[in-house]
């Protein structure tokens, strides 16, 4: 029963902060709300019984990319952020027109139409496995999976990280003129 | 709480960032919606690693997605940082350098 | 070794007839139990929320020859209760052109990241609220909430001391999150399992099974991650985001009454998690210096005394250094974190890992037994 109040509760925080995303016209709440759908992810990966996952997103995305976005913002002067570009109808800068959120959102409509069918159809392919209450522990076996079957993922992503951090220096640091 | 629920979920939160990445002009707001889209495909891999089959491999993927996400973030925004410093503004529609 | 509060008291009798009081219903029992529990241990550690500042003030005054609060209450001990009721009889103020949402929002965030983090203290080898398999993760990541919420504080404030603040106090969480997530490692990789259950099942015993004196480089890694977690809460020489001679207040300038109470209380309550976990990893936590075979509630109380007075111990270790250190310039800070918190840190963990491979993972104390 708790399991199902967490997975309520999970999914509205995430689809109503993810909604929240697209309408807000600042983008700091923007980010915010990006946290609080990051949030509601995490609760849904524990109602999977993915608790090393979960766990990992909170502190990748909560503790890393959030705070990497807010200062993303505030070093490129952030919500005083005004286009010069086109007439914007009085909707707020960083939102864009009637034009692109048309666009938007008649392309967003096409994808979930075609594809609402095909999800609602699945569990035709996949026989229903109904799961009891029990969550086993993931952490021995996701370690065991890392080091054996997984293990050229796990040093190459270590190598991408490597790239990445030198690369995000290197593009970012300040320039003598 | 069946499989159904959760890839339900995870095409809303698809279509949304979709959504996100096209209709905003803000680049910082475009890069909210790529995390959203990569988050929505993540949980996919674990909901199929949950019900289907036996195995963890779907979150050994979805690690995966979060440690490249992070990588992408990171210099993504590092570029936007750059583009700030040239062009003073973070309007997607100032970047025509490439347009004849 | 993966329990929760409920399953553990699910072994002695009175679960039974609480059981039969609630028909049969398991659910709402273990509901009611976590409720009871969790509204202890938020009073618990809102009064020792509360009791830090009173002990701060008296300990400093001790430090420099004056006597301190001794007015309210004998001893001057009820302090912390007019210091409360003043606050909450505040004005509450919000600048005009504030940010309202994002003001509202970072005391909440900052509360929520610290009482979240309550869940997973190891009280007792019995009384842990949720032995999560990935308990000591779960706590460094929830804290990272306190990251956003001070940056959050000093954007949110619209006035350039809180500004300046809440860059750098953001910048030094995150900074210091990582020499501190790397000694913690060097335990998990000692202790063989991210749960704090494993990790106090490995201390058991006399002093000499703490995983202080494990190996030499736990032993650093147990000052490592002081100094980081000291830094990380905005504490001791590290607390110029905080700054009063030089930021006026930094982050929580604009803040006043009851959200300037909500930021004050999760920082002293963050001070008090992360004592309780450097006491739990390193200093054997709730540990009885003998191994007993039986397990009755009682013990399970002495548990809670002794982990209680080795996270107080360091508690006093944290206010002791705030008032005898000077405080650090915000490059000098970086420099500590970058240039010499994280390579001594990365050092230990490949030392560790070493020490597990060649010796088995023996600490120094059964190596030496061992021999002869």
């Amino acid at each position: 029963m708790f399991v199902q109040l967490l997975f309520l509760l999970s999914a509205s925080l995430t689809i109503g902060c993810a909604i929240a995303v697209a309408v807000t016209k600042n983008i700091m709440h923007s980010c915010i709300f990006l946290l609080g759908s990051l949030i509601g992810i995490a609760g849904l990966y524990a109602t999977l019984g993915a608790d090393f996952v979960a766990v990992t997103q909170i502190m990748v995305y909560v503790g890393g990319i959030v705070i990497l976005m807010l200062f993303a913002v505030m070093l490129t002067g952030g919500k005083d952020f005004v286009s010069r570009a086109q007439n914007l109808l009085g909707l707020a800068p960083s939102m864009g027109n009637k034009w692109t959120y048309g666009v938007g959102l008649s392309v967003g409509l096409v994808f979930l139409l075609t594809n609402v069918k095909l999800i609602l159809s699945i569990s035709e392919y996949f026989p229903e496995k109904k799961f009891g209450n029990e969550f086993p522990s993931t952490v021995t076996q996701i370690g065991h999976l890392l080091v054996k079957d997984h293990v050229l993922a796990f040093e190459l992503s270590s190598v991408l990280l490597l790239g990445a951090l030198v690369g995000a220096a290197i593009i970012a640091r300040p320039r003598k003129q | 709480m069946s499989l159904t629920s959760y890839l339900l979920i995870s095409l809303v939160l698809f279509v949304i960032g979709l959504v996100v990445m096209i209709s905003r002009k803000n680049i910082v707001a475009i890069l909210l919606g790529i995390e959203l889209i990569l988050n929505a495909a993540a949980l996919n891999f674990v909901a199929y690693s949950r019900f289907v089959t036996n195995n963890l491999d779907g979150h050994v993927f979805s690690l995966f997605i979060i440690v490249v996400a992070a990588a992408e973030a990171a210099v993504g925004l590092a570029i936007v940082i750059r583009f700030f410093q040239i062009k003073e503004t973070i309007h997607i529609d100032e970047a025509t350098q490439l347009r004849n | 070794m993966n329990q929760t509060l409920v399953s553990y008291l699910s072994q002695y009798e009175f679960f039974d007839v609480l059981l039969s009081l609630f028909g049969k219903n398991e659910g709402l029992l273990a509901f009611t139990i976590y409720l009871v529990f969790a509204g202890i241990i938020v009073g618990l550690c809102a009064t020792i929320g509360g009791l830090g500042t009173y002990a701060e003030r008296k300990i400093s005054a001790d430090i420099q020859q004056r006597i301190g609060p001794n007015r309210v209450g004998p001893y001057g001990i009820l302090q912390f209760l007019a210091d409360g009721v003043k606050m909450i009889t505040k004005e509450d103020i919000m600048p005009f052109t504030a940010d309202k949402f994002l003001f509202y929002l970072a005391p909440m965030l900052a509360l929520i990241g610290v009482f979240s983090t309550l869940a997973v203290l190891p009280w007792s080898n019995g009384f842990i609220m949720a032995d999560l398999n990935v308990g000591i993760f779960y706590l460094i990541a929830i804290s990272s909430l306190v990251g956003v919420s001070v940056f959050l504080g000093g954007y949110a404030s619209n006035s350039k001391w809180s500004m300046l603040g809440g860059l750098r106090g953001a910048s030094q969480i995150i900074s210091y999150e990582i020499p501190v997530t790397i000694s913690i490692l060097s335990i998990t990789l000692l202790a063989g399992g991210m749960s704090f259950g494993t990790i106090l099942g490995q201390q058991e015993g006399a002093p000499v099974h703490w995983f202080l004196f494990h190996n030499p480089f736990a032993f650093i890694a147990f000052f490592v991650y002081f100094v980081g977690a000291l830094a990380e809460t905005n504490r001791a020489p590290f607390d110029l985001p905080e700054a009063e001679s030089e930021l006026v207040s930094g982050y929580h300038t604009e803040y006043t009454g009851m959200r300037f109470g909500f930021f004050a209380l999760a920082e002293y309550i963050e001070v008090f998690v992360v004592c309780g976990v450097g006491s739990a990893l390193f200093l054997g936590g709730g540990n009885l210096p003998f191994s007993t075979t039986f397990d009755i509630i009682p013990l399970q109380l002495v548990q809670v005394v002794i982990f209680m007075t080795k996270t107080l111990l360091l508690y006093y270790v944290v206010i002791w250094v705030r008032w005898t250190f000077p405080r650090l310039r915000v490059d000098q800070l970086m420099s500590i974190c970058w240039k010499y918190l994280t390579p001594i840190a990365i050092f230990n963990l490949v030392g560790n890992a070493v020490w597990v491979v060649v010796f088995h993972g023996k600490s120094i104390a059964e190596l030496l037994s061992g021999g002869h």
